[in-house]
């Protein structure tokens, strides 16, 4: 549980990194060049998220969102991923 | 290069075998590498095209294009209209759209009532003004005490409102995103359009600052 100190100290400036790290930026590229390609909207992709998030709501954003984007490719027949 | 080498190998290959103390890759970063490797041997995507978006979303999108929309609705009475009525559509007369954008409400502040944004479930946000969420949006803490006590949380990103100014708190759904319209300043009339979008910033478009 986070204190009740403001989340993760507020930027008060537009224009910041929007990732923090080189692989939550390609997550999100690959998420969305997923979903451009296959056609289908981000709302199945936005399922998975919202439940990864549930399990864990703690847990780092990106890192649900990976999840959320295995899951998503498992649910498609695409991933060949034994994890997840 | 220095030979203190402070980068973590942006693109390099950044092995085990450096001097310094070395830095094995993350599970996560392999995981997203394998995703991407699936995928492009798959014939689905290819790199250029992950390149090219995440370009896009770290340069292009952002929030200096809802501070336009809403530069443009300080000084002209009939696109304020529209914007209220379709913000999808009068976002797009000054051609923002896509992605997360193709069902914009926008909530007009006014001097008795104080809007702002959460989404409870995940991360729900309207790229195609705001660019992504900052990381604050996302945080576990921010989705679950904005709609418990927003006066708080308002208070703490240095947004105290008095109490005869009405707090409206609105969870972005899976259809519905939302962009705050703050209140012009006084002199609006008397400033430009650049002048006055320079004033806007992406917390007074989401509504934790007024």
């Amino acid at each position: 549980m986070t204190s009740s100190s403001p989340p993760d100290g507020i930027p008060r400036r537009n224009g910041e990194l929007v990732f923090d790290a080189p692989w939550e930026s390609r997550a999100f590229g690959l998420a969305a060049a997923y979903v451009e390609a296959s056609g289908g909207g981000w709302d199945a992709f936005r399922a998975h998220l919202i439940a990864a998030i549930d399990q864990t709501p703690t847990a780092p954003y990106y890192q649900s969102w990976v999840v959320a984007l295995d899951r998503l490719l498992a649910a498609d027949g695409i991933s060949t991923s034994p994890t997840g | 290069m220095t030979d203190d080498h402070p980068h973590h190998g942006d693109h390099d290959h950044d092995g085990e075998d450096h001097g310094h103390h070395p830095k094995p890759k993350l599970d996560i970063e392999r995981r997203v590498e394998a995703i991407e490797a699936l995928l492009v041997e798959r014939g689905l995507i290819t790199s250029d095209v992950v390149d090219a978006i995440v370009d896009t979303y770290e340069r292009d999108l952002g929030p200096m294009n809802g501070a336009r929309v809403v530069a443009r609705a300080w000084t002209d009475p009939g696109y304020r209209a529209r914007l209220l009525a379709d913000g999808t559509r009068a976002v797009g007369e000054l051609g923002f759209g896509g992605a997360e954008g193709e069902h914009l409400v926008v909530l007009e502040n006014t001097g008795d009532i104080h809007n702002v944004v959460v989404c409870t479930l995940c991360s729900c946000y309207p790229w195609p003004v705001l660019g992504l969420p900052p990381r604050w949006y996302k945080s576990f803490a921010y989705r679950s005490r904005m709609v418990r006590e927003p006066r708080a949380v308002l208070a703490e990103f240095g947004t105290a409102l008095p109490d005869d100014v009405e707090v409206r708190v609105w969870d972005s759904s899976a259809e519905v995103r939302y962009m705050v319209l703050p209140v012009a300043p006084d002199d609006a009339a008397t400033r430009s359009e650049e002048e006055l979008a320079a004033l806007v910033t992406r917390d007074h478009m989401i509504g934790v600052a007024r």
